[in-house]
Formats: C-alpha cells, sequence, structure tokens
C-alpha cells in the first residue's frame, strides 16, 4: 500500500455460497461425521472478480453499475463486514459504513440512549459521544422526540438520527452505500453539504450509488463494476459517461469513429491502470460519436483564435458539430474550469430551455459571452454534446485552455464589473493607471501569468 | 485468544447493549422488573405444588426453599443458552450492515441474563428470612461464596453461548434440538430431587456426566446445607467451565467469517 493511499484493493475476488434449504438437517450430523464444523456449500456465485484499486487520502471515490453488478458487496468488504475469498484489501484509518442508517437502534428505548449505543457501536468512547451529542442533535433535528423511544419515530426521523450519529463520529474513511437517496429532498441536501464537508476536511470517501450526478459532482474519480468486474475506472465524467453509453444499449465504450487528428490517442478506452491518477489538465474525449465537435475554439470578435485575454474581454466559444447519424435529442454543453479544477460556470442548452426539434447536417453552435469576467490565472473548456439524459455523442474535456491576464493582483474567480466610488471625506491620490486593468500586449499577460505559475 | 481481546475491547459496547437489553425489557411496564422473576417464581410455586400437596415427598426440608436453590441457576443456564441461539441470527441488520463484532452478542445475553439472576437472589434471602424466622433453617456464611460461583457459572454459559449462537447460524434447526434438550435438562439435573436418592449407579453416573449438575449442586450445597461443595464438584466446576470457553471460543473463531454470509 502507498504511503497515500487509504484503502487499497489487490486482486479482491469474492464469492457467495449458496446455502440450500434441503440439506440444512443432513448438514448437521455430516458436519459432524466429516469433523468440520462448516458446512459445505452448494454453489458458489462470484460476486466480485478481480478488483484491484486504491483510494487515496482525502479523495472521493465514486462506484457505480447496475444493481448486482457487486458494487454493495466491495464495500462491505472494505469495511470489513465481508471477507474477501481471495485478494488483498488494506485500510487505514477509522471507518465509517453508512451501509443502513440507523440499523441497531433498538425500538423500545429513546433516542438519546440510542445515540450513545451507535456511536459506541461506530467506535466512540461515551466521552466522545457527550462531546458531540449537541452538534448530533441539532443536525438530525428531532426536537422534542429525542427522548421518546425510537418506535415513535417516522421513519425520515429515524434516517436522520442514524445519519446525524455516523457522520459525527469523525471517520477517515467514510463508506456511503445509496443512503443519499433516502429521506426528503431537504435533509438529502443537508447531507450532501455534509459530505462536500467532510470532504473537504480531507475525510476519504467511497460511494455507492445510482445517482449519477452525484458521483460526476463530489466524486474525484469512479469505478464502474459489472457483474463483479471493472469495467472503467478513473475520471467520473468519463466512467458515467462510458457507463450511460453502455446502458444506453452501445456495447462498448467507443471512440468517435475516425476521429479527428487532435484527439489524444487514448481517447475512447476505459483507464487500463486503476491504481494511476488520471491528470484533471488532460484533454480527453469519449462518446459515441453520431455527432461529433469537430472543431472548438475560443475566438474573439472578429473570429480570430484566443489563448490569452484580458478580464472584460467579449469572447465566443465556437463548435463546428460535423452529424454522422441525425438526432432528434441533443444537447449542447459548455464548462469552464479552473486550473485548480473548480467548476466556474457550466450550462447547456437543455437547462437553459432550447428544446431539440432535429440535427439533421453539419452546422456551428456560437456560445457568446458580451465580456468574461474572470480573475487572472488558467482556466480549461469542456464542450459536449450529448442526449437529455447525459450520453454523450462526444464530450471533450479540457478541449481549450486559456490564461487571462491582468495587471491588478485581485483574487477569486469571478470578476464582477465594477468601480469604487467614494463621497464624503474619503480621499484618493490619483489611480495608478498601470495597476487598472487596462488592454495590454498578450505576450504580456501570457508572461505575467507564467510567472505566477 | 484474539476473541478475548475483541471482546475487551469491545467492553463498553458490551455494557451498553446490555443495559439497553435490560432498559428495553423494563421499559413500558411498572412491574417489569418482576416479570423478569416471574418465571423462577412460577416454577417454583408449581414444583412446591407437586412435590408438597399432589406426591408428598420428604426429599428434604424445607422443600420449596432447597428448590429455590436450584431453579435459579438453572434458569439463568437454560433462558441465556437459548437465548443465544437466535442471539445472532436475530441481529441480521447489526451482522450485515454494520461493522460489529458478532461475539458481543451472545456475551450481552448471558450477561443481561445474569443480572436477571443477580436481582433474583435477594429475592431468595428474604425467603430464607422468612425460614430463618420460623426457625427452620439458619443463615451460613458460604452464602458470600455464591457471587464467586455465579462468575464461574457466567464463564461456563458464556463459552456455551457462543458456540451455540454462530453455529445456530448454520444449522437452524440447532434451536429446536436446544429447546428439547432442556427441558430434558431440566430433569436430569438434581434440581427437584437429591442426587444421593437416585438408587441405580449408572443413572447417578449419567447425571454426573450432565456439566449443570455439579453447578447446581454446588449452589445448593451453598445456599441451602450451608457448607462448601465437595472436591469432586469443584473441580468439575471449573474443568467444565474451561472446556465451554475453549469450545466457544473455537467454533466462533471457525464460523465468524461466514456469520455475515450465512445469516
Amino acid at each position: 500500500m502507498s504511503a497515500g493511499s487509504a484503502i487499497a484493493l489487490q486482486h479482491v475476488s469474492k464469492s457467495y455460497r449458496l446455502w440450500g434449504r434441503r440439506s440444512q438437517f443432513a448438514t448437521l450430523k455430516s458436519a459432524l461425521l466429516k469433523r468440520d464444523l462448516r458446512p459445505a456449500p452448494e454453489a458458489a456465485v462470484p460476486a466480485l472478480i478481480d478488483v484491484s484499486f486504491a483510494v487515496h487520502r482525502g479523495e472521493a471515490f465514486g462506484i457505480i453499475g447496475r444493481n448486482g453488478s457487486g458494487k454493495s458487496t466491495l464495500l462491505k468488504i472494505i469495511s470489513g463486514i465481508l471477507k474477501p475469498s481471495s485478494g488483498r484489501v488494506a485500510v487505514s484509518g477509522r471507518i465509517a459504513a453508512l451501509i443502513e442508517l440507523g440499523a441497531g437502534f433498538h425500538p423500545e428505548i429513546t433516542g438519546r440512549e440510542n445515540v450513545y449505543i451507535n456511536g459506541i457501536m461506530l467506535g466512540l468512547s461515551r466521552r466522545e459521544i457527550d462531546a458531540r451529542f449537541d452538534r448530533i442533535i441539532d443536525f438530525a433535528g428531532i426536537g422534542e422526540f429525542l427522548d421518546q423511544p425510537v418506535k415513535t419515530y417516522s421513519s425520515g426521523m429515524y434516517v436522520r438520527l442514524g445519519f446525524a450519529v455516523a457522520v459525527h463520529v469523525d471517520p477517515d474513511i467514510l463508506l456511503i452505500d445509496e443512503v443519499l437517496s433516502v429521506g426528503d429532498e431537504e435533509f438529502s441536501q443537508k447531507c450532501i453539504a455534509k459530505i462536500q464537508e467532510m470532504k473537504y476536511r480531507g475525510v476519504t470517501l467511497v460511494f455507492v450509488t445510482h445517482q449519477l450526478d452525484q458521483v460526476r459532482k463530489l466524486c474525484d474519480r469512479a469505478l464502474w463494476l459489472d457483474h463483479g468486474a471493472t469495467v472503467a475506472a478513473g475520471d467520473p465524467v468519463r466512467v458515467v459517461d462510458d457507463y450511460l453509453q453502455q446502458v444506453a444499449g452501445h456495447v462498448a465504450p467507443a471512440a468517435p469513429a475516425a476521429a479527428p487528428a487532435e484527439a489524444p490517442p487514448e481517447q475512447g478506452k476505459p483507464e487500463p491502470e486503476p491504481e494511476k491518477r488520471s491528470d484533471p489538465q488532460e484533454e480527453e474525449r469519449w462518446g459515441s460519436g453520431e455527432v461529433i465537435l469537430k472543431r472548438v475554439s475560443l475566438v474573439d470578435e472578429r473570429g480570430h483564435d484566443l489563448v490569452a485575454l484580458g478580464a472584460g474581454t467579449p469572447v465566443t466559444i465556437e463548435m463546428d458539430v460535423e452529424v454522422r447519424a441525425a438526432q432528434e435529442d441533443f444537447v449542447f454543453g459548455i464548462a469552464i474550469y479552473h486550473a485548480d479544477g473548480s467548476c466556474v460556470y457550466g450550462t447547456n442548452t437543455d437547462i437553459e430551455g432550447w428544446m431539440p426539434q432535429r440535427l439533421e447536417r453539419n452546422g456551428r453552435v456560437r456560445f457568446v459571452m458580451p465580456s468574461l469576467d474572470l480573475v487572472a490565472g488558467q482556466y480549461r473548456i469542456d464542450a459536449a454534446v450529448h442526449t437529455r439524459n447525459g450520453r454523450a455523442f462526444d464530450y471533450r474535456r479540457n478541449v481549450i485552455r486559456f490564461v487571462v491576464g491582468s495587471r491588478v493582483h485581485d483574487i477569486g474567480v469571478y470578476r464582477p464589473q465594477h468601480d469604487w466610488q467614494f463621497q464624503g471625506g474619503i480621499h484618493f491620490s490619483p489611480v495608478d493607471l498601470l495597476k487598472r486593468n487596462v488592454p495590454a500586449p498578450m505576450a504580456e499577460y501570457i508572461r505575467e501569468s507564467e510567472e505566477k505559475e | 485468544m484474539d476473541e478475548l481481546r475483541t471482546l475487551f475491547r469491545y467492553r463498553q459496547l458490551i455494557a451498553a447493549l446490555t443495559a439497553r437489553d435490560l432498559k428495553a425489557r423494563y421499559r413500558g411496564s411498572i412491574l417489569g422488573f418482576f416479570w423478569s422473576l416471574a418465571n423462577p417464581l412460577m416454577l417454583l410455586g408449581v414444583y412446591t405444588l407437586v412435590f408438597t400437596v399432589f406426591f408428598p415427598q420428604q426429599v428434604v426440608q424445607p422443600y420449596p426453599l432447597f428448590l429455590f436453590a436450584g431453579i435459579l441457576p438453572w434458569s439463568f443456564f437454560s433462558a441465556a443458552i437459548l437465548e443465544s441461539s437466535s442471539s445472532i441470527s436475530g441481529n441480521a441488520g447489526l451482522i450485515k450492515k454494520v461493522m460489529f463484532p458478532a461475539e458481543a452478542l451472545p456475551i450481552v445475553v448471558v450477561l443481561s441474563h445474569l443480572v436477571h439472576f443477580a436481582l433474583a437472589i435477594p429475592v431468595l434471602l428474604v425467603a430464607t428470612g422468612i425460614f430463618v424466622i420460623l426457625g427452620k433453617v439458619t443463615f451460613s456464611a458460604t452464602i458470600l461464596l455464591v457471587p464467586v460461583l455465579m462468575i464461574v457459572q457466567t464463564i461456563f454459559v458464556a463459552g456455551l453461548a457462543m458456540a451455540i449462537s454462530s453455529a445456530s447460524v448454520l444449522f437452524r434447526d440447532l434451536r429446536d434440538l436446544i429447546t428439547n434438550l432442556m427441558t430434558l435438562g431440566f430433569f436430569i439435573t438434581p434440581i427437584i430431587y437429591l442426587i444421593d436418592r437416585i438408587d441405580s449407579r449408572p443413572l447417578r453416573a449419567l447425571l454426573r456426566v450432565n456439566p449443570m449438575t455439579p453447578f447446581v449442586i454446588a449452589y445448593q450445597d451453598l445456599l441451602f446445607f450451608g457448607h462448601l461443595p465437595g472436591i469432586s464438584d469443584t473441580l468439575l466446576i471449573v474443568a467444565y467451565s474451561l472446556a465451554s470457553v475453549a469450545l466457544g471460543f473455537s467454533v466462533f473463531d471457525r464460523l465468524r467469517d461466514t456469520l455475515a454470509e450465512a445469516i
């Protein structure tokens, strides 16, 4: 296990044994005869086949796949509830597993008492629970029901209390199995916010979910399991998309056929080495190829390519669209990312209410921004054309990189158009014009921002 | 002795779960605690009735007190063993969904029944006190040794409970078997009679093989007859306890990894 891994699985396989009903009575006798207390199973069903991956400390790792693909088994193996049939599992740090919220609550005793029992089950001492008690209750929001037996709780309250205890254990590793889909909208927002907070604090997260949006939004990497085997691992947006392609009936995740020359060679193939952390800056491309974005460029008002610009410049993202098969369900989208990986802005035609009718011939899509109000730094753009449920025809990750330069060392990512105004007895000497964001030669912008890196 | 370490590590959990068990049982009924006494008291009543009114046998006097001394440890044993047989399979949620030390479950069952047993002791003392006032018996200092015997018996019961709780996950028929064995066990343990009154030598030998026999005899010695248990009974008690713990740990150890699947 490398130093940075919180979880490392090496060639983990798991078979479930089937215990026949008819042989129940025979087994006690035969077990005694064989002098082995473990009855022989009738058959073994493979649940996981040679799964290897490592989750780095502080990483959010998503596991997706259809029902019965081994996701929950994998989570249970990581948590230690199940033992692998073969292979090695190494985990470092305190684990909390949200496999079933409120498992272990006793219906006859009060919420307060259950919080203590549940906390102790999750590895806290009584004193540690005392210290967290108010936060737990506050988060759960069960009010006066705290001193009522748990059997009087609504299922929502039950789940809230279970989640509240589990996330306040302060685990190093949090395993989450589908629990975010329970409870009402408000609470599930609260859960996601809490999970994000934990992620920022450096907690390693492993998700199992069918909510692919959550994987795209929350995870740094994703793993796609099918029939117990790894199909793809790596960039979550890409893995989710490969998965959607397959669900939509496309047998293998395929690269756009006859891809344009600028496309990177490894496109379309699942990440072969799950140990390797995919470089978030790298250009990647995937999709079914029925429609492709032949050229994506960032241009100024006169149609000239831009790589560096000053804040507040008018810019347009242009996409040359090649239609290889006519479509009736299509969405064009763009997203701007900061170099640190955070999304500055993302939108698509569907979000903004453009109802697709026909995509029949080649054409051009222009996304026009009268003023790109960004703070100095490096940015990247994703462009995509996909169906409304997210299956990509052509997804081009990091297809454009550009630099925003500025002489003003303001901070953040967004620079609202603004001015300072002073009234009364507040006086400044005249503004140093050089510090103002006046247009300057491109080269200077580039040099400046390169020095900053 | 991984199990011992695990059990020690989870002692807070075991204590909390035992307290939960007791609370859950007594909550919602004012007479909660008395209900837990009802079982041995009713047994006591029934056998006193049968053997003093219907079939008067002058086994030993006062008979109810003699019965009481044997019924309490027997009830502890049989209730704990019976309940432990479903302690793991009845908590499937914990075993499958939570990282939970399965060995804690039978131990919790044993400890909560030990508490019931301990709470019944004062009742026994009151009953003894009544007979002392009536001038039929006297208090004996050997009563002070009862807690020691209870601890040893707890170890004995815990070992068996661990073996049975895990084995009954794989062999669902074990519980039915145990229920019937307990009925038989009650009669082949010298609770309602004195072992010395059994004439048949082989039968006495059979009774000696029953591991609960030396325990019950020792309780009767300490509580009723007011003398120390014999050497052979004491040795048997220690031997059975050690064997039971060894059995419990080894069975549990072999089955632990299959529990979460087979449950």
